[in-house]
């Protein structure tokens, strides 16, 4: 369940060819020498991105790790469009968070301050552009802060949707809240536990659930939001909590999982709403891992299920492009870092086009000779 | 295994940290697995077909690496494995005129050559049953270890719908455990039986509940002479089982009698039962901590929970209830007891040859300075007998409930065969500190307090009513 950083430790299997074929041998790597910051790749739509944060609290339940707890804190973060091209740009992360995440990950091949000194792209509290936009909720893996999805987040804010990206209090290395106070990882110790997905999952499907009912009243911006299309995509666990939060809420009309082992009870007599799997070669049908089979067959809307060669675990997020900055070398076989990104911006953006821009995306109807990578492991 | 199946209710999440000793050090490992198996790394690829290489590697696995692998007779594996060949030809309606069993010499190298040859003029006869004469075979000769953290881990499979958490079967548990009933542990089952918990599923549909008597399932008596029959194993199927299975009921408190059909399934439990470790404050001063497994993290969630009920008061003790608790990892069991004691050894770890391992108590480790009772019973096994040996040998406090499983028999490892499946056995066996066999013996409580089927009914927890008292003494 705890996901390392990046292609870091080498304990995930690459997908070498997807849908079969074994993993090739792992590199010996020799120790290589951090290259210095990372930068995540430009946006590429049209807008300028701004971000801000938002800290809300839900006083109507306990937290479910924190026992001292009688609310449930979260902090949020937008990216959002904007036509300020000129300001700060938003740092990645702090260095407590960054040492934190590196730690937590058993990564100490660079200096701990390492992630915070990221060059982002997002402007710190640009003023939004006028119009309205689709949303999109964003939920990170287990352990891993919300920042570690900012590369997808900041691209689709550029191509005219306002992100919420939720940081889950306690199930992430480092959350920080006004004050400068750290809360760290108190789920980490009980992920083994039989029924944690599922416990987790429907903790986080109350966090998202709750971020919609604030958003308009707690974002001044939120103007921008066109409440009528909401959609929700995540990794890991975060994967796994879009299809939770979809089957819940009926606000969210479509979703997206990257490689998360899902733990929703769909209803037997199934869910209409167009839903996107994305994954490794872990993912096949048929593979170790049975529940995207199980979801599959009660997914009765417009569904693709996409197997991305080269891939791991984390190349749906962030972390291939902290890589170097890290001096971790990548599986041979793997994608490379910038590929990975683009792979994974261009095939959640075609999904949320079309379902939520009703906008015609050749590239879910079938394979693309641009991207080779991308296999179609199921058809519906 | 059985303790694994339990800690994980037969779902295998725990597989992984459940049971097993620590990987070695780097160094050691290269030593210890020598070239036929090695531990495994990363995930297993997908699993093959089982095959005669597959037997000669789990063979010679387990002749270079097992406790007693380098005194045993492999002629009584090789025996038991043509023994289980030949009863799955039976089991088919028919048999094999060639299937004799080859004259054996004691040459290990020598005796394998002739089973191999034996064994391929066999299955060439029955080409349909190849593969699965190769599985009943490799457990053939795995069971004839004779030991309970030996185990073949192959052809895992669960129902399509399963969901995290989820348990598989009738959704009841009586006071003859799984492990009993299958003959895994030694205890002695006493009727008459009785539900102790509704989980979900079949039985909690049907309006089961603590305390009713289970007079027979599918017909038969759970008892028969005063011992326990093979039909208890009824209550507890595993997937893919799904025959139905009818229970003759009786609800003592008020006279009735009847029959329910419970057919097996996947059924839901309930999230919070299901984290390994809960606590709660007792009104008196007492905190009360639930550990049902030994997994990573554990005996620190057990600190963890036991400082913050101390905040802000003062304890009068700590009850540890490790009842139905299947294992785990060894390491957890030596921190849990080194919040109590310091400078003691909790258990050897023994070759063949009788040279031993220590495992000191981990003095990093805060002492609470606490009273001590743990609550035990016949499930709890492996690293939970480990800990309650220590907890009475050592008198970290004491002992209530029934008698532990005797399910101890060493620190189990893993190795990876060439079909993708693990072997899963130990090097070493298990004494307690004062260097006792715990294996099949099990440790007896300080205080004997068994559960009724009346305390079940009328929701009683005699064990910890005794826990509570001696607290207080």
């Amino acid at each position: 369940m705890r996901q390392l950083l990046a292609v870091a430790a080498g304990l995930a299997v690459l997908a070498a060819s997807a849908c079969s074929s074994p993993a090739p041998p792992r590199a010996d790597a020799p120790p290589a020498t951090p290259t210095g910051p990372a930068a995540l790749p430009s946006p590429t739509g049209p807008y300028p991105v701004g971000t801000t944060a938002l800290y809300l609290k839900d006083a109507s339940r306990p937290d479910p790790w924190n026992l001292d707890a009688d609310a449930r804190e979260l902090k949020v973060t937008l990216w959002y469009p904007t036509e300020q091209r000129e300001g700060q740009r938003a740092p990645y992360m702090t260095p407590r968070e960054s040492e934190l995440l590196l730690k937590g990950s058993g990564i100490a091949s660079a200096p701990y301050d390492t992630l915070s000194r990221t060059r982002t792209n997002a402007i710190q509290g640009a003023e939004p552009a006028g119009g309205r936009f689709p949303l999109v909720v964003l939920s990170p893996g287990f352990t891993q802060p919300m920042s570690t999805l900012t590369s997808l987040a900041e691209d689709l804010a550029s191509r005219g949707y306002v992100v919420a990206g939720i940081d889950h209090t306690y199930e992430s290395y480092a959350t920080t809240f006004p004050g400068g106070r750290v809360a760290e990882c108190l789920a980490c110790d009980s992920d083994t536990d039989p029924g944690f997905g599922t416990r987790t999952v429907q903790g986080r499907v109350a966090d998202v659930s709750f971020v919609l009912d604030q958003l308009p009243s707690k974002w001044d911006g939120s103007a921008l939001i066109d409440r009528s299309r909401i959609a929700m995509a995540g990794q890991a666990i975060g994967g796994a909590t879009a299809l939770a939060a979809m089957v819940k809420d009926p606000r969210i009309r479509a979703g997206i999982d990257m490689d998360g082992t899902t733990y929703a009870r769909i209803p037997k007599t199934g869910l209409a709403k167009p839903f996107l799997f994305m994954g490794t070669k872990q993912h096949i049908t048929g593979g170790p891992d049975n529940s995207w089979d199980r979801d599959w067959k009660l997914l009765t809307g417009w569904k693709r299920w996409l197997v991305l060669t080269g891939t791991e675990h984390t190349s749906f997020t962030d972390s291939p492009l902290m890589a170097d900055a890290l001096a971790i070398k990548p599986l041979p076989g793997a994608l490379p870092a910038a590929r990975a990104a683009e792979l994974t911006r261009t095939y959640v953006a075609a999904f949320l086009h079309r379902h939520l821009k009703s906008q015609r995306q050749p590239l879910l109807d079938e394979p693309s000779s641009r991207y080779p990578e991308v296999k179609f492991c199921a058809q519906s | 295994m059985t303790a694994v199946r339990r800690a994980a209710a037969g779902l295998a999440l725990l597989l992984a940290a459940a049971c097993t000793a620590p990987t070695p050090p780097r160094g050691q490992a290269g030593t210890t697995a020598g070239t036929v198996c090695a531990p495994p790394s990363g995930v297993p690829e997908a699993e093959t077909a089982t095959t005669i290489d597959v037997i000669e590697q789990a063979y010679f696995c387990i002749l270079g690496n097992y406790y007693s692998g380098p005194t045993l007779d492999a002629r009584s594996l090789l025996t038991a494995g043509f023994l289980a060949l030949t009863q799955e030809i039976n089991r088919g309606g028919r048999d094999v005129p060639e299937a004799i069993m080859p004259a054996l010499t004691g040459d290990r190298k020598a005796d394998w050559a002739a089973f191999e040859t034996a064994y391929r003029k066999i299955t060439d006869q029955v080409p349909d049953l190849r593969d699965k004469l190769a599985v009943v075979t490799l457990e053939g000769i795995v069971a004839a270890l004779g030991d309970n953290h030996a185990h073949w881990a192959h052809d895992f499979k669960r129902p399509l719908d399963y969901y995290d958490g989820d348990g598989y079967g009738l959704g009841v548990e009586a006071n003859v455990d799984v492990a009993q009933a299958n003959g895994d542990t030694p205890r002695v089952a006493l009727p008459p039986l009785f539900v102790t918990t509704v989980l979900g599923g079949a039985a909690k549909a049907a309006g089961l509940r603590p305390g009713d008597v289970i007079q027979s399932i599918n017909g038969t008596p759970p008892f028969f002479d005063g011992a326990a029959t093979p039909a208890i194993a009824g209550l507890y199927p595993d997937y893919p089982e799904a025959r139905p299975v009818e229970l003759r009921l009786l609800r003592q408190a008020t006279g009735r009698r009847w029959t329910v059909t419970l057919r097996p399934g996947p059924y839901e439990r309930d999230l919070a039962t299901l984290q390994v470790v809960r606590s709660k404050l007792l009104d008196d001063g007492i905190a009360y901590v639930r550990m049902t497994g030994f997994a990573p993290d554990s005996a620190n969630r057990v600190f963890k929970a036991i400082t913050r009920l101390r905040t802000g008061r003062a304890l009068a003790g700590v009850v540890l209830d490790l009842r139905g608790n299947g294992g785990g990892s060894p390491v957890e069991a030596t921190r849990l007891l080194s919040a109590f004691v310091h400078g003691k050894v909790t258990a050897y770890q023994c070759a063949v040859d009788g040279r031993c391992s220590t495992s000191w108590t981990d003095d990093t480790v805060e002492l609470l300075h606490l009273p001590l009772v743990v609550l035990v019973d016949q499930g709890c096994a492996s690293a939970c007998e480990h800990t309650s040996a220590a907890v009475k040998d050592l008198r970290i406090g004491r002992l209530v409930g029934t008698r532990t499983a005797g399910v101890i028999s060493g620190p189990a490892r893993s190795y990876l065969l060439a079909n993708n499946t693990l072997l899963v056995f130990p090097d070493r066996h298990h004494l307690g500190p004062g260097r006792e066999v715990i294996d099949r013996i099990g440790v007896p409580p300080d205080h004997y307090v068994p559960l009724t089927a009346q305390d079940a009914a009328a929701g009683r927890d005699p064990a910890l009513a005794k826990a509570l008292t001696l607290l207080h003494e």
